[in-house]
């Protein structure tokens, strides 16, 4: 263990303080703190090159060497820890000597020239040689290096230049300890060292997840970002991506973002950042952002076009006629047909305070309950399972939680792709602090490597793992029954519903041996403090709300809830969709979760809003599109939402939408949706606003507008007050902030929440009830929301629809780490794309070799509701049967194949089941007119027994003769004819055979 | 089984046979002589004869070993065929193979116990106890030999404490090369709290050239395993690693084995011997890194990470392996472990220094005769262990330095020959104990090659991760390439030593802070090799490729080109021969006759069977071939300036040539004597040189231009200077023999050497009488000793101080003075000299030889009570010579302790503007073609004092056209030198005819093909 780990640990920090001499200076330090901790505290420079506080201490530059009385020789401050009345000394010879050799050393084995680095005038070896006095003629006496290797420049971001590297180690350390990947460490020896990925591939080759802590890290120009500018100044804020809310420091340079850095202060992120964060900023300043209003063409069709120009069905307009365009439709709709004839979506991805005035302005302006936004596709579940068991539909802890756990339970999330952040403190604690780990997932995930426990069971088989789970944690008396009869109820009609789980029902069911279900209770069961994670594959399914339920039993009966290192974890997808959730943009709630059918709460808002308000709860967005569909809805205004890849069965959906009267899309982007608009809006990204954002573990954090926005753009808030002003309800706000204040009145669990007091590292975690309330980082201590934690009795229940022959295959979809969600931001990235430039569906290599399909294959994938086509990737992450696509893809939706199944109680969609099957593209082609094709790409094999073969023809195919097969069955596509030659070997013919025919 | 005794089952052997299968002899398949005698055995059906194999013996360069028991009868160099002998004779008629014995080197009487050998009489078996007498892999031989009773006695009497305190007491100390206290570490170890606690045994030996850990292993595992049970016992640990090296698969494997054995009889793992203690051993193999064998890398090795070290504290024995206490120690401290419990520390401690408790184990290797495994006692000498057991330098080389402690030590040079081998002995001459290497080196040594490659391998093996041991290694070892490149300057020096401290100072790890050691330590005793790489472009070991081309060149002097000359005479081009030897030197024919040929020294056909007779060859060109009156025309055009040369040796006239002949300047020779030729012609005796040989070359000298006048001593520079010469070149030679400092030296009959053979050479009367004592051991006692008897004295002997290794005479000189009669009374000083009636009598007083001077010789010391006194006639002082400097002079010029003249080592200046100085008068008596170098060196300098560009080389020779040379065979069979024709003995003796004869055309082209033409070779 290294003294890092020791400075680290509680027991050694603040037992009290030592005193040491430095150069003859008293120096006062903390038990646990090292030399040069207690130097630099007393503001002794001692040079360093390889140290950096956030990484255990490593030794190696050797420049911070001091000499302390009664070692020998001198030691590295870095890695002594400070002991009472040590004598220290930082400017003897022996020191100077030991410092000047390395730093020289370090400078004639440096190539490249200063002026043209980017790291001049920031490059920590400059430092150094400066406070040294090393001078050209200190140099000239030593042999200068001549090892010149070339730099790795495969990564679309950054160039690795070994040879202005130092071998500090930094990068190596931060991507062991800080992002817990490991994919550099050192290789070979002796002056060959170097920085080296497994293999010494270059990094894109390796299993470097691109998070760029090493970048960060580099004291030195040895890591080079591909394109880089001096930043001007920088502004803080929040990151659009994921729920996870990581702080960002940007770097501004005229109205471009050049630079991002995590912030260190931040207690989500410490500093650290994953790809998206750092790399996926440019799409703020793409030429495709929508600088003016857009009005349709008079006539032109509908469509979605995945290329080409699809902005020429609009015609750019000024805001004025835009406007009124808008404002004429929808008073036209609720003049004719009500206030229910028009729906509002709001947006995850949009701040708290636009949120807010969208669900006001449906319920104030038009009069109606219609409002919704993606939560419904993603933790519509969460929301009503968790408020009904626990009375608060969030995550119960927070992220900083995971530090303190010892067992980890994830179920349903890729957490290491969907929420970097997250994902690497829990390898983190995996890996350092020993914690345990158990993963269940029908589709492996990075973590499930590292996992104690993996199970792989079947998708939609969620209840029945859970319960099965929870019937071995009781039998073997691991249950907390002091904390179940203390804080909850209902517990015994639940306990009974645990009957018919037993070990070999669940086998069945889920498909996942006894024993380690049993393995996975007793790990869970015998925890001291536990969380557990889930995401969408929880989530997303028929039986949503049944699974949330069955986990927060899961979590009440042994008793992990409400403390430290404990918690209902669920992740949210989208960086404000906990704060879309909490605006009441939903169609059952007004903010805060207070229900528009409590008479009491109405009466709160319809005096705040002075309007009388609907009584009757809105629709849903699955409800919506059923509505339009069925021509009861036929107005929509969507605000940064993409439905039109993000909802299941998209032919369905865009059906539905083309026969609405009015879409208006207020967007930063021309998205497939707003391609089916009559009106779109430019609005503002989120670099270019302000607001508040609140990220998964019901944290509220400041959004900072650090550049102007293109054209015309306006915040959403704006636009939305304007439109309501001009619907004769007056919205006028000065900013941003006084939107929050209105919040902070109507909202309880915001009461206390102002901009002024988020301008900080840490923002404030609701509920956060008064101005004085420091915020609630752990919900349901001591007490649940709801008084007593409430029990439910959940049952396992198939998904709505199961494999057949014709539709063979499972498919469950996702997403990867390098895109977002519909991809409108992720895919005008130039680093993101470039790592992840095509959409593959990933198959297990044994459905694929009996289908003829190899790695790259373009491969159309058909459900019952449509048709894609995409590449294969084969992949053991998934099982024979199962597939995997991610929906962050226009030119191949797979929602065009998820079915609209829906929770009855959340009414959220089951992406995750839907049953496909798989042709390669050519085949298909060729197929559709040809006999003989169709027949051969009918598994099984045996096929061509039914045909009459010629003995010639037999012949042919028996000897995989193309020439003679294509006079026979027309010509053929290369990757056609290497299937067909694989494909005939499987149908066992023989020459021999033919005569009998 | 009760431990100690022999299992029933083995029934009592009369012979046991134990074939060594140690590393060395496994390489000369000693598998299959085990196999030959197992058939053997059989064959003759010996049910009584056991055929087992051992671990190594030790003793490697006698490998394949056979040990037959009982009379512990060693056979050597044993061979499949040798196998029905042994059967035949040994194990069935009981008599000795003889022909396989050991035979002392000095008496070379067979040896038939190996107890009995001087490699094992003086050694000590602790660690090595077992090693070549039991089966390592039969756990029952290693408990009938006392093993395990040890672990017993730890576990039912001992508490842990007491463990430690006993082997506190034993004052042993960590043997893999640190050298911390033993029973401290474990006590460290033992009172950091913690569950748990790792016990981890290193044995990843990683020096080139060191397998002492190999051969415990390989030998005696079970050593190991129970040093290694009683010290987890001791510290508390419940898991232990033995850590070693894959490069060693049959000490894995016999560790395996081992562990396993031992599991089975419940030495280790649950409930040990019945006891509370539990115990588990895992072997763990090390993927080849240096750096493992330093403890935290080990670590991070086993726990699977990169193996770098991490710096300390916090140290293993608070957070070792996965972060708990953790007690690592070396295979051979382990192995020290059970003898110490079962003995008792007091038994130990009275083994070895004060410091440095008992026996220490080398690898002995490099230019040794006999290398090996040895154990000693700590504070054994180098002496003992290189010259005892070693049996000392091989191929009769002069030792030069040991390397000890791996490429982490130092070398020491012979100086140190005499210093007790212990830690703190070794740490102050600015070496390391290491791990036991030790790598004896000699003459044809190059120290700054040395270095590098010590230097190289640590660069190799750097872990790279902290920047003086990653890169300051590199750093350094390219300033070593440098030098050895003849790229070095001389501030290089003090850049190697600042670099080496900072490296030392400044690096994390074991490996960074002692690699500087080889550079430093040999920059610290042999400055002077490293000086004359930088100063002179040449390697006085002829070693470095960068500056040799042929060995035989590069150490001339001179630089005589001496494999193309050969060549040529091979042709049968013998002007032509002589031209390449005539464009380094004026006196071809001297040198053919009377050169000293450190050529042949260095000749690498010695290393296939003897070295090519350069000198003879080159007697013969000069013989034979013709000097052409054309190569004088080559004279450079008249500079106008004027050069004095004083002296007419040979330094003065090689300058004269070069000057006149490429410098064009007007030379002239004062010479005292009246006749030319200073030493060569009144030193050299005419038995060597012939009178007409000198005159020829001489004469050569005068055809170049050169004015020579004898009879002209000079006693003043200005006189010179007034004269009118520019610059003044003082080769006077050192004519006067030095005091022997002995009472009565002044007596009559008591003569130095040079006047008697100054007076016989210039035809003076000299008269000896018939008993004559000659005293000094060099090349000038043995040409009195020879003249003498040429004089007619019948009863010539030396007297030397020193020994016969000792002497600095050139052996063939004194192998032929003792045939024509010469005696040699060794080790004998003169006390004191009378003359009484008419004869001399000299008292003297025996010697003996003591510890190493700062010549890396042994100190003659006399020994009391033992003088004696004998009668001569003459007594010839033969100590010494020195320069006669006029005082006038000495005031101008400085002069140093011996009398010499002092002169710029590289520019032959003295401290007078436009005075140069060279040959014995600077560098005291020397050799001709030492005086040539000088002379030439001079002459450079003094031409471009005179505004001339220094370039004195010639090239009279036709170019070489080498594609077209006769191939050399493939493979050189062993072919020695043709005799030299001599005239015998008893005609020598009556005149100064000359002696050697020289080669005939056809044994001289035969003796041309036997080059090697060094020159020629390409990578």
């Amino acid at each position: 263990m290294s003294t890092g780990a020791m400075a680290s640990n509680p027991e050694m920090a603040g037992a009290g303080s030592l005193q040491l001499t430095i150069d003859g200076k008293n120096v006062p330090v903390q038990k646990g703190k090292t030399v040069l901790q207690a130097a630099l505290g007393a503001g002794i420079y001692i040079p360093t090159l390889c140290y950096d506080p956030d990484l255990k201490p490593y030794g190696a530059c050797r420049l911070c060497v001091v000499e302390i009385e009664g070692m020998r020789g001198a030691v590295s401050s870095c890695t002594t820890p400070a002991a009472d009345r040590m004598v220290v000394r930082t400017d003897t010879a022996t020191v100077n000597l030991a410092r000047r050799v390395a730093l020289e050393l370090i400078l004639v084995n440096h190539q490249g020239d200063c002026l043209t680095c980017y790291k001049n005038l920031n490059c920590e070896i400059q430092k150094v040689a400066q406070y040294l006095g090393i001078t050209e003629k200190d140099l000239e006496r030593l042999r200068k290096g001549k090892q010149i290797v070339p730099p790795d420049t495969s990564h679309p971001a950054f160039d690795r230049d070994h040879n202005k590297c130092i071998l500090c180690g930094r990068c190596v350390q931060a991507c062991h300890e800080i992002a817990a990947i490991g994919a550099i460490d050192l290789a070979f020896r002796g002056c060959a060292t170097r920085v080296s990925t497994l293999g010494n591939k270059p990094i894109l080759d390796s299993i470097c997840v691109s998070c760029g802590e090493c970048i960060a890290r580099c004291p030195t120009g040895a890591l080079v970002p591909k394109h880089y500018e001096q930043p001007t100044h920088r502004v803080n804020t929040i990151c659009p991506y994921c729920g996870v809310g990581c702080s960002l420091s940007l770097g501004i340079r005229g109205n471009g973002i050049v630079d991002v850095q995590g912030r260190k202060g931040s207690p989500v992120n410490m500093g650290g950042l994953c790809v998206k964060g750092r790399f996926g900023f440019d799409f703020v300043n793409h030429p495709d952002r929508l600088t003016m209003p857009l009005i349709r063409r008079a006539g032109t069709k509908k469509e979605i076009k995945a290329s080409g120009n699809p902005g020429d069905a609009f015609y750019e307009a000024g805001w004025e006629e835009a406007l009124d365009r808008v404002v004429q439709g929808m008073t036209r709709t609720v003049e004719r047909l009500g206030p229910d004839a028009v729906g509002v979506l709001s947006s995850a991805k949009c701040t708290n305070e636009d949120n807010y005035l969208l669900q006001k302005f449906a319920r104030a302006v038009l009069g109606t309950n219609n409002v919704d936004h993606c939560a419904r596709l993603c933790h519509a579940s969460t929301v009503t399972a968790a408020l009904a068991a626990f009375g608060e539909g969030a995550m119960s802890n927070s992220i900083s939680d995971i530090d303190r756990a010892d067992t980890f339970f994830i179920i349903g999330s890729n957490t290491t792709e969907c929420h970097p952040i997250i994902g690497r403190n829990i390898r983190r604690a995996v890996r350092n602090n020993k914690a345990r780990l158990i993963v269940a997932d029908p589709r492996a995930i990075d973590l499930s490597e590292i996992a104690d426990v993996y199970l792989s069971h079947l998708p939609g088989t969620d209840v029945a793992l859970l319960n099965g789970i929870m019937r071995q944690i009781v039998e073997a008396g691991l249950h907390d029954q002091a904390f179940v009869a203390d804080r909850c109820e209902d517990f015994e009609p639940f306990l009974r519903s645990l009957d018919p789980y037993d070990v070999k029902k669940v086998e069945e069911i889920t498909g996942i041996s006894g024993e380690k279900i049993r393995q996975a209770a007793l790990l869970f069961g015998r925890a001291e403090r536990a969380i557990v994670f889930y995401g969408m594959g929880i989530t997303q399914h028929t039986t949503g709300t049944d699974n949330v339920k069955a986990i927060a039993n899961l979590l009440m009966l042994t008793g992990n809830v409400g403390r430290e290192g404990t918690g209902f974890a669920p992740l949210r997808g989208q960086n404000n969709v906990q704060g879309a959730c909490d605006m009441g943009a939903l169609p059952v709630f007004y903010p805060g979760y207070q229900r528009v059918d409590d008479p009491g709460a109405r009466e709160k808002f319809e005096k705040g809003w002075s309007k009388a308000l609907s009584e009757k709860p809105g629709l849903t967005v699955t409800d919506m599109i059923q509505a339009a569909h069925a021509g009861h809805l036929k107005a929509l205004f969507v605000m940064g939402e993409n439905p039109m890849l993000s909802e299941p069965d998209l032919n369905h959906a865009k059906e539905a939408f083309s026969k609405l009267d009015l879409l208006v899309v207020q967007d930063i982007f021309l998205t497939e949706t707003a391609q089916l608009a009559d009106v779109i809006l430019p609005a503002t990204s989120f670099a270019e606003k302000d607001g508040t954002f609140t990220s998964t573990e019901r944290r509220v954090q400041l959004v900072c507008r650090a550049i102007d926005p293109p054209g015309v753009a306006r915040s959403d808030w704006e636009i939305i007050a304007e439109i309501a002003r001009r619907m004769g309800y007056p919205m006028d706000y000065r900013s941003s902030a006084q939107i929050m204040e209105e919040i902070a009145r109507l909202t309880p669990i915001y009461g206390g929440i102002t901009h002024d007091r988020l301008n900080n590292y840490e923002g404030l975690q609701w509920p956060c009830p008064d101005r004085t309330h420091p915020g609630t980082s752990r919900l349901h201590e001591g007490r649940f929301s709801r008084g007593r934690g409430k029990f439910h009795v959940v049952q396992d229940k198939p998904p709505a629809e199961l494999p057949t022959v014709a539709y063979p295959i499972l498919l469950t979809t996702g997403r990867i780490l390098e895109h977002f969600h519909t991809g409108s931001m992720s895919h005008r990235s130039r680093v993101l794309e470039a790592l992840a430039a095509d959409s593959r569906v990933e198959m297990n290599p044994e459905d694929a070799r009996r289908l003829g399909i190899e790695e790259g294959d373009l491969t159309s994938l058909h459900s019952r509701r449509g048709e894609v086509q995409t590449k294969v990737r084969k992949s053991r992450r998934v099982r024979p049967g199962l597939a995997f696509m991610a929906f962050h893809w226009g030119d191949a939706p797979v929602n065009r194949l998820t079915i609209t199944a829906v929770d009855p109680q959340a009414k959220i969609p089951e992406f995750k089941v839907s049953s496909v099957r798989a042709i390669l593209a050519v085949l298909e082609r060729a197929a559709k007119d040809n006999k003989f094709l169709a027949a051969l790409a009918e598994n099984p094999a045996g096929a061509l027994s039914s045909f009459d073969l010629t003995p010639e023809h037999r012949r042919a195919l028996v000897n995989g003769d193309m020439a003679s097969l294509e006079k026979w069955i027309g010509p053929l596509e290369e990757r056609l004819k290497v299937w067909l030659k694989a494909r005939l070997r499987q149908e066992n013919l023989s020459e021999g055979q033919s005569t009998k025919i | 089984m009760a431990i100690g005794t022999r299992p029933k089952s083995a029934p009592e052997k009369k012979y046991t046979v134990r074939i060594c299968q140690g590393p060395g002899c496994a390489l000369s398949k000693s598998e299959q002589i085990r196999l030959a005698f197992e058939v053997e055995v059989k064959k003759r059906g010996l049910p009584e004869v056991l055929v087992d194999f051992t671990g190594c013996h030790g003793f490697c360069q006698q490998g394949p070993i056979v040990v037959v028991e009982p009379g512990d009868i060693f056979y050597t160099h044993v061979t499949r065929e040798d196998v029905p002998d042994i059967v035949n004779l040994h194990l069935l008629k009981g008599k000795y193979v003889e022909r396989l014995f050991y035979r002392d080197p000095l008496t070379t009487e067979p040896i038939a116990s190996y107890r009995n050998i001087d490699f094992y009489r003086n050694q000590q078996h602790l660690i090595l106890r077992n090693c070549g007498h039991i089966n390592p892999e039969t756990i029952d031989d290693y408990i009938v030999n006392g093993g395990y009773t040890a672990l017993q006695k730890v576990l039912f009497q001992m508490s842990p404490e007491e463990v430690i305190e006993e082997i506190r007491h034993s004052g042993l100390r960590g043997r893999g090369g640190a050298g911390f206290p033993t029973g401290q570490k474990w006590e460290f170890c033992r009172n950091t709290p913690a569950e748990k606690k790792y016990m981890i045994c290193n044995a990843d030996e990683g020096d080139p050239g060191a397998f002492m850990d190999r051969c415990t292993l390989e030998g005696d595992p079970h050593a190991v395993l129970e040093g290694m049970v009683i010290a987890a016992y001791a510290i508390g640990a419940g898991d232990g690693y033995v850590y070693c090296r894959a490069e060693y698969p049959l000490a894995i494997k016999r560790l395996h084995i081992a562990t396993e054995q031992a599991r089975e009889r419940g030495f280790i793992g649950e409930h040990i011997l019945g006891s509370d203690f539990s115990f588990s051993v895992h072997v763990k193999e090390g993927a080849g890194a240096f750096v493992c064998g330093e403890e935290t890398a080990l670590m991070a090795s086993i726990e699977g990470r990169r193996g770098m070290p991490n710096p300390r504290p916090p140290f293993p024995a608070q957070s070792g392996l996965w972060g708990k206490p953790t007690n690592i120690n070396n295979v051979k401290t382990l192995a020290s472990v059970p003898v110490i419990i079962e003995k008792g520390a007091a038994w130990y401690a009275s083994i070895g220094t004060e410091k440095s408790k008992g026996t220490a184990v080398f690898a002995l290797a490099g230019k040794i005769r006999n290398s090996g495994l040895v154990e000693v006692p700590m504070g054994t000498t180098l002496r003992e262990i290189i010259y005892e057991i070693g049996g000392g330098v091989a191929g009769g080389k002069r030792f030069k330095a040991v390397q000890t402690g791996g490429p982490s030590g130092g070398c020491l040079p012979a100086s140190f020959l005499d210093s007790p081998v212990d830690y703190e002995t070794l740490a102050k001459a600015g070496s390391i104990m290491g791990s036991g290497g030790m790598v004896v080196l000699d003459e044809d040594t190059c120290m700054v090659d040395m270095a590098k490659y010590f230097l190289s391998f640590t660069q190799f093996e750097s872990c790279g991760k902290c920047i003086p041991c990653r890169w300051g290694t590199r750093q350094m070892l390219d300033i070593l390439e440098d030098i050895t490149n003849g790229r070095g300057t001389m501030q290089d020096i003090d850049l190697l030593i600042e670099l080496g401290g900072a490296i030392k100072a400044g690096s994390l790890c074991g490996l960074g802070q002692t690699a500087p050691n080889p550079v430093l330590s040999t920059i610290r005793y042999f400055r002077d090799e490293y000086v004359s790489h930088i100063m002179r472009a040449h390697c006085p070991a002829a070693v470095c490729k960068g500056l040799v081309k042929a060995p035989c060149s590069h150490a001339c002097p001179a630089g005589v080109d001496v494999p193309r000359y050969i060549r040529r005479i091979a042709e049968g081009r013998y002007d032509e021969a002589l031209r390449v030897i005539r464009e380094k030197i004026p006196f071809p024919s001297i040198c053919g006759y009377v050169c000293f040929h450190p050529c042949e020294d260095k000749c690498r056909r010695a290393q296939l069977d003897e070295a090519v007779a350069i000198r003879a060859l080159k007697r013969f060109a000069a013989d034979h071939g013709e000097r052409k009156a054309a190569d004088q025309e080559q004279r450079a055009a008249p500079s106008g300036k004027h050069v004095a040369v004083v002296g007419s040796g040979p330094a003065g006239l090689t300058a004269a040539y070069y000057l006149s002949k490429r410098g064009g300047h007007a030379v002239t020779v004062f010479e005292a004597l009246p006749v030319a030729g200073g030493m060569m012609r009144v030193g050299i005796p005419r038995y060597r040189l012939p009178e007409d040989v000198l005159e020829r070359e001489i004469e050569g000298i005068r055809a170049a231009g050169v004015e020579i006048r004898t009879n002209s001593r000079i006693d003043s520079l200005h006189s010179l200077r007034k004269q009118g010469y520019d610059a003044i070149f003082l080769a006077p030679g050192a004519h006067a023999g030095t005091r022997m400092k002995v009472p009565g030296e002044e007596a009559p009959g008591v003569i130095d050497c040079v006047s008697l053979l100054r007076d016989v050479s210039l035809g003076n009367e000299v008269a000896l009488g018939q008993r004559v004592a000659v005293i000094g051991g060099g090349n000038a006692a043995i040409d009195a000793a020879r003249t003498s008897l040429r004089l007619g004295a019948e009863k010539v002997t030396i007297l030397y101080r020193r020994g016969r290794d000792e002497m600095p005479a050139s052996p063939e000189e004194v192998r032929e003075a003792m045939q024509e009669g010469v005696k040699v009374d060794y080790l004998v000083s003169p006390v004191s000299i009378s003359r009484q009636n008419g004869h001399l009598a000299m008292t003297s007083i025996r010697m003996q030889l003591g510890k190493t001077d700062a010549s890396g010789r042994r100190r003659p010391e006399p020994l009391p009570g033992s003088e004696f006194t004998k009668q001569f006639d003459t007594i010839i002082s033969a100590t010494g010579q020195i320069p006669q400097i006029p005082e006038k002079m000495k005031l101008w010029i400085g002069i140093d302790q011996g009398g010499t003249l002092r002169a710029d080592p590289y520019t032959s200046s003295v401290s007078m503007s436009g005075v140069f100085a060279g040959g014995d008068a600077v560098s005291g008596p020397a050799s001709v073609i030492e005086a040539i170098a000088a002379g030439r060196q001079a002459a450079a300098s003094i031409d471009k004092y005179l505004g001339g560009k220094g370039s004195i080389n010639e090239t009279i020779a036709l170019s070489e056209d080498v594609s077209s040379l006769p191939k050399m065979p493939e493979e050189e069979g062993e072919h020695y030198r043709p005799r030299m024709p001599v005239l015998s003995p008893k005609k020598r003796t009556q005149e100064f005819r000359l002696v050697e004869q020289g080669f005939s055309k056809a044994a001289a082209i035969a003796e041309a093909q036997r080059c090697l033409r060094c020159d020629l070779e390409t990578e």
